[in-house]
């Protein structure tokens, strides 16, 4: 599984279509984070901007490969966990990308609530940021996985789908993200900073539940993308 | 087992139920969009049965018939890292990366950009990647195909190599004497159905004549010749304690290699190429042709 994940995070960081999605992210920042801003309401926008962040690399890592290569390491190491590795290398690159903008956020902003009315310590708020980011990124794989290959092949279609779900995702009622975004965005109002451990746990069950299925599914739906020739 | 395409689609392969054995050459024969790729992708393990299953999961390798994979990487890199996929360690994968394309003839493109190589090129790297991490199972989908001669001669030479070593190699080739010229079986793809052929496998029907090599060999004293030999030789006793082997010219390379790391090494008195198999009059000493299926992972299909 290292050497997969290896080969795909190399396919990923050298094919340079890590660099939308990155500079999509490094926008949603520059526009919603300022520099001295309360430090929770900070991470939360950073945090939720993960998710469709996360799925779009997702979506890019389980398709980079051109099906020639892809049914060579398909054969290497088992269709169903090829693409688990796939899914998985993007899921970490994100959670790098995460990891190092809450880190960021965290020290640009004020340790202070909302209206900076209530002291919000920093290293606090970091953990529950980073706590907060796991959950996007792992309901960004979950969204990411059921929205490509192998379920949905067209581009079109999978594009349309990834922006709908990562929408709902994030304010459907329910969902873990939006737990963990809201308890942040609460936390700056009354001063208590809160781990969201249990949307974090739901939110790992739903990840591998859609990348398991995704990845049984896809020796059993065209690893090739339809029909093979003959 | 069988394939079919979607969930209401159109049946490719169905009631397909074969055994493959260690040690043996598959060829798989068919028209064109008969369905032999579609078998291959399901031993290879690409794609699953929709209906029925495979069991026994050997190491696989498989050679897609076109490689134009457009990958970030040079020829080494990718192959570094498929060796490291196929289980290989980091200095093993990289060692074997240089010593394939340099079997290849392609030891000059090993820096050279995946996207930048020629078509023959990439299919070396392609076939490479298969063979340098000693597959239990090989499946070839044309491998041969846009190979030079050189090159097509190391691939069937590295084949005959691995079926000694106890792997199945299936392969879909149009020219029917490739790898030279011997299937331990064969595979006719017809209307969906699979149906194994009997097996031409040691008999020499459809080898070219003429060629063959004839290897005079003397082995220490007493000992017998090494089991499971490249090509399954003809032998006779010849002159001074000398074991005269003849096999198809194919296999010379990889009996010569056999005979030669056998414990204890058996020492080549001379080589030569022959007209015939059994030109000597002592044809009826000729053993009957055991084909050795050692014990080991096979993939029941």
């Amino acid at each position: 599984m290292t050497a997969l994940l290896r080969y795909h995070t190399a396919l990923l960081l050298r094919s340079q279509r890590w660099l939308p999605p990155v500079l999509l992210y490094g926008a949603f920042l520059a526009v919603g984070v300022q520099g001295g801003g309360p430090v929770l309401d900070s991470l939360g926008y950073a945090a939720a901007a993960l998710l469709p962040v996360t799925a779009w690399l997702v979506r890019i890592c389980a398709t980079q490969e051109p099906p020639a290569a892809r049914s060579v390491t398909a054969a290497a190491a088992g269709a169903p966990r090829a693409h688990l590795a796939a899914l998985l290398a993007a899921t970490l690159c994100a959670a790098a990308l995460g990891a190092v903008a809450v880190i960021v956020v965290a020290l640009i902003s004020a340790p202070s609530g909302a209206a900076h009315q209530v002291a919000v310590p920093r290293p606090a708020a970091a953990g529950a940021g980073l706590v907060a980011g796991a959950v996007c990124v792992l309901l960004g794989l979950a969204v990411g996985a059921l929205c490509t290959r192998p379920l949905l092949h067209a581009r079109g279609w999978s594009l349309a789908a990834t922006v709908l779900l990562a929408l709902l995702a994030l304010v459907g009622g329910g969902s873990p993200a939006r737990y963990a975004v809201t308890g942040l965005v609460t936390g700056s109002r009354n001063g208590v900073v809160t781990l969201p451990l249990l949307p974090l746990l739901a939110a790992a069950v739903i990840a591998a539940a859609a990348a398991g299925v995704a990845s049984v599914l896809t020796p059993l739906r065209g690893a090739d993308g339809g029909r093979a020739a003959s | 087992m069988g394939r079919r395409y979607g969930l209401g689609g159109p049946w490719v392969l169905r009631g397909v139920d074969l055994d493959l054995r260690p040690g043996t050459l598959v060829r798989v024969q068919g028209a064109n969009g008969s369905g032999k790729s579609t078998l291959l992708r399901l031993l290879a393990g690409i794609v699953a049965p929709s209906e029925g299953r495979i069991t026994g999961r050997p190491r696989t390798a498989y050679v897609p018939e076109r490689f134009p994979a457009a990958l970030p990487f040079t020829a080494a890199g990718y192959l570094t890292h498929m060796g490291r996929i196929h289980g290989l360690g980091r200095r093993a994968a990289a060692a074997g990366a240089a010593e394939w394309l340099e079997r290849f003839g392609a030891a000059a493109y090993a820096r050279t950009p995946l996207g930048e190589l020629s078509k023959g090129t990439s299919q070396k790297v392609a076939v490479a990647q298969a063979l340098l991490a000693d597959p239990e199972l090989l499946v070839l989908d044309e491998a041969w195909t846009g190979l030079d001669t050189p090159a097509r001669e190391q691939l069937d030479l590295a084949v005959t190599e691995l079926v000694t070593a106890g792997a199945s190699v299936v392969h879909v080739d149009h020219d029917p004497r490739r790898p030279a010229g011997a299937a331990d079986a064969v595979f006719r793809v017809r209307d969906g159905r699979v149906e194994e052929l009997p097996a031409e496998g040691p008999s020499r029907a459809g080898r070219e004549p003429g060629r063959w090599a004839r290897i005079v060999a003397v082995g220490p004293p007493g000992a017998p010749l090494p089991d499971a030999l490249p090509g399954d030789p003809e032998h006779i006793a010849g002159e001074d304690g000398g074991t005269v082997l003849t096999v198809p010219a194919g296999y010379s390379d990889a009996l010569l290699r056999a005979l030669l790391t056998a414990r204890p090494p058996w020492h080549i008195r001379h080589l030569e190429e022959a007209e015939e198999a059994a030109a000597s009059p002592s044809a009826t000493a000729v053993t009957a042709a055991t084909t050795v299926h050692p014990t080991g992972t096979g993939t029941k299909a």
